[in-house]
């Protein structure tokens, strides 16, 4: 606790004295977080507001939320979780939720960022599967709560490639030139030619991303493209043969052109979750709290995975969804990885990126 | 007698930009000098590191690829814009509805537009399965995700950018001129080279300005119908604000362009013709 | 300039403008496509305006981008302008570091802008909101309107100024009745610019908006990661209707009245 506070001072402090050097203004700090644990939040507030994908929540749970609390709720959109915490960390505040991937709630934690939770007011915590539990950024549970999972893997027309790409070695056949696709992301790109290759997706080793390099540079001669989520539309039209894609999105894609299907590489990918955290600036965290547990009630928890098409990660939820993504079986457990923040390394990361682009 | 004084025409803009443009630079000035936080935001420590950094090759390549492309879709816009320009400017009758429609599909997304351009450009896509059809080819023509798909989505988002100046410029042109230069036996391509053109250089050069300085932050076109295969300066800014989490980087960068566009600004601001005093 | 162009100027141009067309028409024939997606026809439905009522996210950001874009346009075209006339007519220190300046904004990138707006909000405390959308976005379009308005200042004949001075008005008169109307098509041009800069800008404005003010863009933008569906093309379309029928009234209000200003 008195590692986040002074973490948080310290970037208030930066960022402040860059403020104070250009305005002649003082240091500027939120207010007190809340404490720990079981802590008491204090009284319901009247508002909540919250900060998500779009589309990634059931409408019609916004409104129920709304009616048993009498809480009023804004909900806001982003388009990309890096410009989130970006805007998070240049002192962005008045959200009490917000929904950042696995790196991103280091980077966040890092920062001073988050508020723990108190789990007084999470008593449908037990919902959660425990595969979801104690997970590599929130090893103790203390600041999130997982709202939807996903595994990234390879999504490919059964009609158009007869035979099955087990493996990340699939993106340097020559076979399919012009007619692959991978993420624009550098953590999938790199990470997957580094799985090929045996190594950590969080590896900050320069010899292995050197070789992952050289893997994505060749692999890249073969790319039609790097594309995220809109090569769903050419997946379905035929353009695209085979995809970098995550498993919800493959899953949607499939609902639209049948002929669509998924795997998990042989060599192993990346478990992302997407976690409910509470800023620690945020002006209503009891409403915020109302709202987790809210969420974690099986019916409300199946109505999001339902509407969302991706994972849930409530074990009480799966008997009511009726095409349930099944959890990872510890066999493809033993093959996922979390994808961590790079700290450090993250520089190293980016130039290497760079130079796959730049060739 | 009420005099308009200099003071109260440069006041309101430029208070207004020194607040909410060149204090927020000084930050980010400030900021490119610090070291980088490790999970973002800056650490304190004067350093250089960001600026020599952009002397690595790897960067400079990145600079000089913007630079081509912001160039090739001036010139093209240029080419396309002026005769666009010159028929609103020409027309009498159909001049405010031409420069609406010029703006009309601008009310509209720029994601969705682009998506559409993609609808229009994909292997299976419009273009394709009209020829196919029609028998003119018989293999999909490669049109997404090439630079001639990029070039096409640039000149798409700056067209205006250089008609509405050009317009401008060109409407004021006086037809008497050219009724004079006519008399005196010039054919039409002289005139446009020795009245027109010369008359309307501001224009020219204010749209070719925006255009090119535009072009410079641009990458989301280049991602969205290039396939994401090449790095732009924008992208790499970009990527230092999020992914990176590299914020003195990415402000070093900016101020470098920063400075490449006020030589470039500065400079051709010396082809106009000479201030027109009294 | 009241010339007839040049038959293959206006074929090229007639091309230019199907160019710019052709993605808005698929776009709108789309908003009745069955499919969620827009990949191949599936059959005409208008469910995707119906779900506009549904989709209260798309009109409050229509209603929002709607806003913003009127207040950020009438302060960056007057501000714009002002600081063209002083530009081109005016000699002061320091007249060529504005010039230059004004391209400025133009070239920062978005992210850099954004975070920088964004810190400077935060150290001072102000909520961000509209209003801070508001302010970056009139930071950012003053440059266009001041380059294109001065683009038509320059080598502007100055003699009907001059001759409204002379006839005993003051600096102010001549400049409200005599200097606007003849910079009126620039203003315009700077104002069309500067309004459609405003309502489709993405970056700067997620970047200093505050809760509950999300714009059109950023609702749009947002809606990426899953599937753009066709209400966001039913609401485009929507929108060109209302936005043509205005441009047909505006013009045909135009024709109307006689032209009022004599070319020098």
């Amino acid at each position: 606790m008195a590692h986040d506070a002074s973490r948080r001072e310290f970037l208030a402090g930066a960022l402040g004295a860059l403020g104070a050097a250009a305005l002649g203004g003082g240091c500027r700090s939120g207010p007190a977080p809340p404490p720990a644990g079981r802590a008491e939040l204090g009284p319901l507030e009247r508002e909540l507001n919250i900060y998500n994908w779009s589309d990634y929540i059931a409408p019609e749970i916004l409104p129920a939320f709304e009616r048993e609390f009498g809480v009023r709720v804004t909900y806001d959109t982003f388009e990309s979780s890096e410009e989130m915490v970006a805007k998070l960390q240049a002192g962005a505040r008045g959200y009490d939720l917000v929904v950042p991937p696995t790196y991103g709630v280091t980077a966040l934690l890092a920062t001073g960022l988050l508020a723990p939770l108190s789990t007084r007011y999470l008593t449908n915590r037990g919902n959660l599967a425990p595969v979801f539990r104690g997970l590599a950024h929130d090893p103790e549970d203390r600041y999130t709560v997982p709202w939807q999972w996903g595994m990234t893997g390879i999504a490919w027309r059964t009609d158009l490639i007869a035979a099955r790409p087990e493996s990340w070695a699939v993106f340097l056949d020559p076979r399919y030139h012009g007619k692959l696709t991978m993420l624009d992301d550098q953590r999938d790109v790199i990470g997957a030619f580094l799985r090929l290759r045996g190594h950590s997706l969080n590896s900050s080793d320069p010899a292995e991303l050197e070789q992952a390099r050289r893997d994505a540079v060749e692999a890249k001669q073969n790319l039609k493209a790097y594309l995220s989520a809109p090569v769903k539309a050419q997946l379905i039209a035929g353009d695209v043969w085979l995809a970098q894609l995550w498993n919800g999105d493959a899953a949607q894609a499939a609902r639209e052109q049948p002929a669509l299907a998924w795997l998990l590489p042989k060599e192993g990918s990346t478990l992302w979750i997407d976690s409910l955290v509470v800023p620690a600036a945020a002006p209503h965290p009891r409403a915020a709290h109302e709202f987790i547990n809210f969420s974690l009630r099986p019916d409300i928890a199946a109505k999001i995975a339902t509407a969302t098409g991706y994972g849930s990660p409530n074990r009480a939820a799966l008997p009511m969804l009726t095409n349930p993504v099944p959890y990872p079986s510890s066999n493809e457990l033993a093959r996922l990885e979390i994808e961590m923040d790079l700290g450090r390394a993250t520089e190293l990361w980016d130039e290497t990126w760079t130079r796959i682009k730049s060739a | 007698m009420k005099r308009l004084r200099t003071t109260a025409l440069l006041a309101p803009g430029t208070l207004w930009l020194g607040l909410f443009f060149v204090l927020p630079m000084l930050l980010m000035l400030g900021a490119s000098v610090l070291h980088r936080g490790v999970y973002g935001g800056v650490a304190p420590g004067f350093t250089l590191e960001h600026y020599r950094r952009l002397l690595d090759p790897l960067y400079l390549a990145v600079l000089g690829r913007t630079l081509l492309w912001a160039l090739l879709a001036t010139a093209t816009c240029l080419l396309l814009g002026y005769p666009v320009a010159w028929t609103i400017a020409c027309s009498r009758r159909y001049r405010t509805l031409l420069l609406m429609l010029i703006v009309l599909p601008f009310w509209t997304s720029f994601l969705v537009r682009t998506f559409a351009m993609i609808f229009l450009l994909r292997d299976t896509g419009l273009i394709n399965t009209l020829l196919l059809r029609l028998g003119v080819i018989h293999e999909p023509l490669t049109l997404l995700y090439t630079p001639f798909a990029v070039l096409l989505g640039l000149v798409y988002g700056f067209l205006p950018f250089m008609v509405l100046p050009v317009y401008a410029s060109l409407e004021k042109l006086d037809p008497a001129l050219l009724e004079a230069s006519a008399t005196l036996g010039a054919r039409p391509a002289a005139q446009f080279f020795t009245v027109t053109l010369p008359l309307s250089l501001p224009g020219v050069i204010a749209g070719s300005l925006l255009v090119f300085v535009s072009a410079l932050g641009s990458f989301v076109t280049s991602d969205l119908l290039g396939g994401a295969k090449q790095v732009m300066i924008g992208n790499l800014v970009q990527g230092q604000f999020t992914t990176a989490r590299n914020w003195p980087f990415g402000s070093a960068i900016s101020f470098v362009l920063m400075l490449l566009v006020l030589v470039a600004v500065l400079a051709s601001l010396r082809l106009r013709s000479p201030e027109p005093g009294r | 300039m009241k010339r007839r162009p040049a038959r293959w100027i206006l074929f090229l141009v007639g091309m230019v403008y199907l160019l710019l067309h052709l993605p808005v028409l698929i776009l709108v024939v789309f908003s009745f496509n069955a499919s969620r997606y827009s990949v191949r026809w599936t059959g005409f439905t208008l469910d995707w305006y119906r779900r506009l009522t549904e989709r209260g996210d798309l009109l409050l950001g229509l209603e929002r981008s709607l806003l913003v874009g009127a207040v950020s346009t009438i302060l960056a075209t007057g501000f714009g302008t002002l600081l063209a006339v002083a530009l081109a007519r005016r000699r002061f220190r320091g007249r060529r570091a504005l010039e230059g300046l004004l391209y400025l904004p133009i070239v920062t990138p978005e992210i850099v802008a954004g975070i920088s707006l964004l810190v400077l909000f935060v150290a001072v405390g102000l909520p961000l909101g509209i209003a801070t959308i508001s302010i970056a976005h009139i930071a950012f379009n003053i440059g266009f309107v001041a380059v294109i308005v001065r683009a038509r200042l320059e080598g502007m004949d100055q003699s009907l100024e001059e001759a409204a001075l002379v006839l005993g008005a003051d600096e102010l008169t001549a400049f409200r009745t005599v200097t606007i109307p003849l910079l009126w098509p620039g203003i315009l041009a700077g104002a069309l610019l500067a309004f459609i800069l405003s309502f489709d800008d993405y970056v700067i404005t997620s970047l200093v908006a505050g809760t509950g003010s999300s714009t059109l863009p950023i609702v749009v933008y947002s809606m990426v990661r899953r599937n753009i569906e066709p209400s966001v093309n039913a609401i485009s379309t929507l929108i060109l209707l209302v936005t043509s029928l205005l441009i047909w009234l505006a013009d045909r209000l135009l024709r109307e009245q006689p032209l009022a200003v004599a070319r020098s």
